[in-house]
């Protein structure tokens, strides 16, 4: 099934900048439909009143972080099968298994490139 | 004389009286013992009070020591001048960073906005916006000579405290954990590794490759500690 374009996705990061790149690379690959959240807390709210295509989010945030926002969408009937990946600088180990475990569907390194991102979003959502 | 030859005599003294009733003994041998046993009681104080007098002299020779080693932290110049002077060189940083990065980020969403029906004014635009982002990079030697600023500061502030604890012969002692601490490690808050990210980019895909499914092998862990 072909990639909606259009569909929403919910860029989830502490740091403006951050979510201005990802944006530009977004837009780059050809979707514009992007919304913003600065943490776990503001991104679940959103995602409680609009359905998103996919949600890219930053591991390390305040209050409510990108993985504990991770396990309360797979936790959620209604949100759990929303396509989750996760941007981040924690590189460690234990960080790549736990976020496995709760159920991301990829896993992006800082820093990264638009190459990557759309490989991730590829094996993600299907040919684009 | 000596205190042991005084408890002895002592010892001996109601050894005596203790075999005879001390109605019999004579007022003398009686007025002898008491004056043996408070020979013994000065000397058994006076003992104690040398030993107690040891341990206060002990104690301020040390008070003065730890004064001596606080002078030589200086903990005014790291409280007033090198903590302050780090903090305000690590917002700087922050601020020059900031700054350099909303430059470079306008410039180059301008260029990709720029519409390129005539070339010679896209050409000139875009030369004139590479241009801007070129000298917006200028701000990496100025965060290099303040990271320099804030190392030498830490320095500083690490061999002082380091000669203060070796001085006073201090050993760490057992910390609770903090709430902070708890949470960070509760939610694997490790920030970013200091020569790039631990797990590779190839190996995190191997792990998300279709070929392993969803659930993460044993070999996949250990190929990951490999």
């Amino acid at each position: 099934m072909a990639v909606d374009m259009t569909m929403p996705i919910l860029v989830v990061d502490d740091y403006k900048t951050m979510v201005r790149i990802i944006r530009n690379l977004l837009k780059q690959l050809g979707f514009d439909n992007v919304e913003e959240a600065a943490d776990g807390r503001e991104a679940l709210a959103k995602m409680k009143t609009q359905r998103f295509g996919l949600v890219i989010s930053d591991w390390n945030m305040e209050p409510m972080t990108g993985y504990e926002l991770l396990r309360e969408v797979r936790a959620d009937e209604g949100l759990k099968a929303t396509p989750f990946i996760m941007v981040t600088a924690e590189s460690k180990t234990e960080n790549v298994i736990a976020a496995k475990r709760a159920g991301v569907n990829n896993y992006i390194v800082k820093p990264f490139n638009a190459q990557t991102l759309k490989l991730k979003m590829s094996s993600v959502l299907g040919e684009f | 004389m000596a205190a042991h030859e005084t408890a002895a005599r002592v010892r001996d003294a109601l050894e005596t009286l203790k075999q005879s009733s001390v109605r019999d003994r004579p007022l003398v041998e009686v007025l002898s013992l008491s004056h043996q046993l408070a020979e013994t009681m000065q000397l058994f104080f006076g003992s104690l009070d040398r030993s107690v007098q040891g341990e206060f002299r002990y104690i301020g020779d040390f008070i003065h020591k730890a004064r001596d080693e606080i002078a030589g932290l200086r903990p005014n110049d790291i409280r007033n001048n090198r903590i302050p002077m780090a903090g305000a060189e690590l917002d700087a940083i922050v601020r020059d960073t900031e700054r350099a990065t909303e430059t470079i980020m306008s410039e180059a969403e301008a260029v990709m906005s720029l519409s390129v029906a005539d070339p010679e004014a896209y050409r000139a635009e875009v030369e004139g916006r590479m241009m801007t982002i070129i000298e917006a990079c200028s701000f990496q030697d100025l965060t290099g000579q303040r990271v320099k600023k804030v190392v030498a500061a830490l320095r500083h502030i690490e061999e002082r405290v380091d000669k203060f604890a070796s001085a006073l012969g201090v050993n760490d002692s057992d910390t609770t954990e903090s709430p902070e601490e708890r949470r960070a490690r509760e939610l694997l808050l490790n920030g970013p590794a200091i020569d790039g990210p631990e797990v590779k980019q190839s190996t995190i895909d191997e792990m998300f490759d279709d070929a392993h499914g969803d659930g993460i092998s044993q070999g996949d862990i250990d190929s990951l500690f490999d």
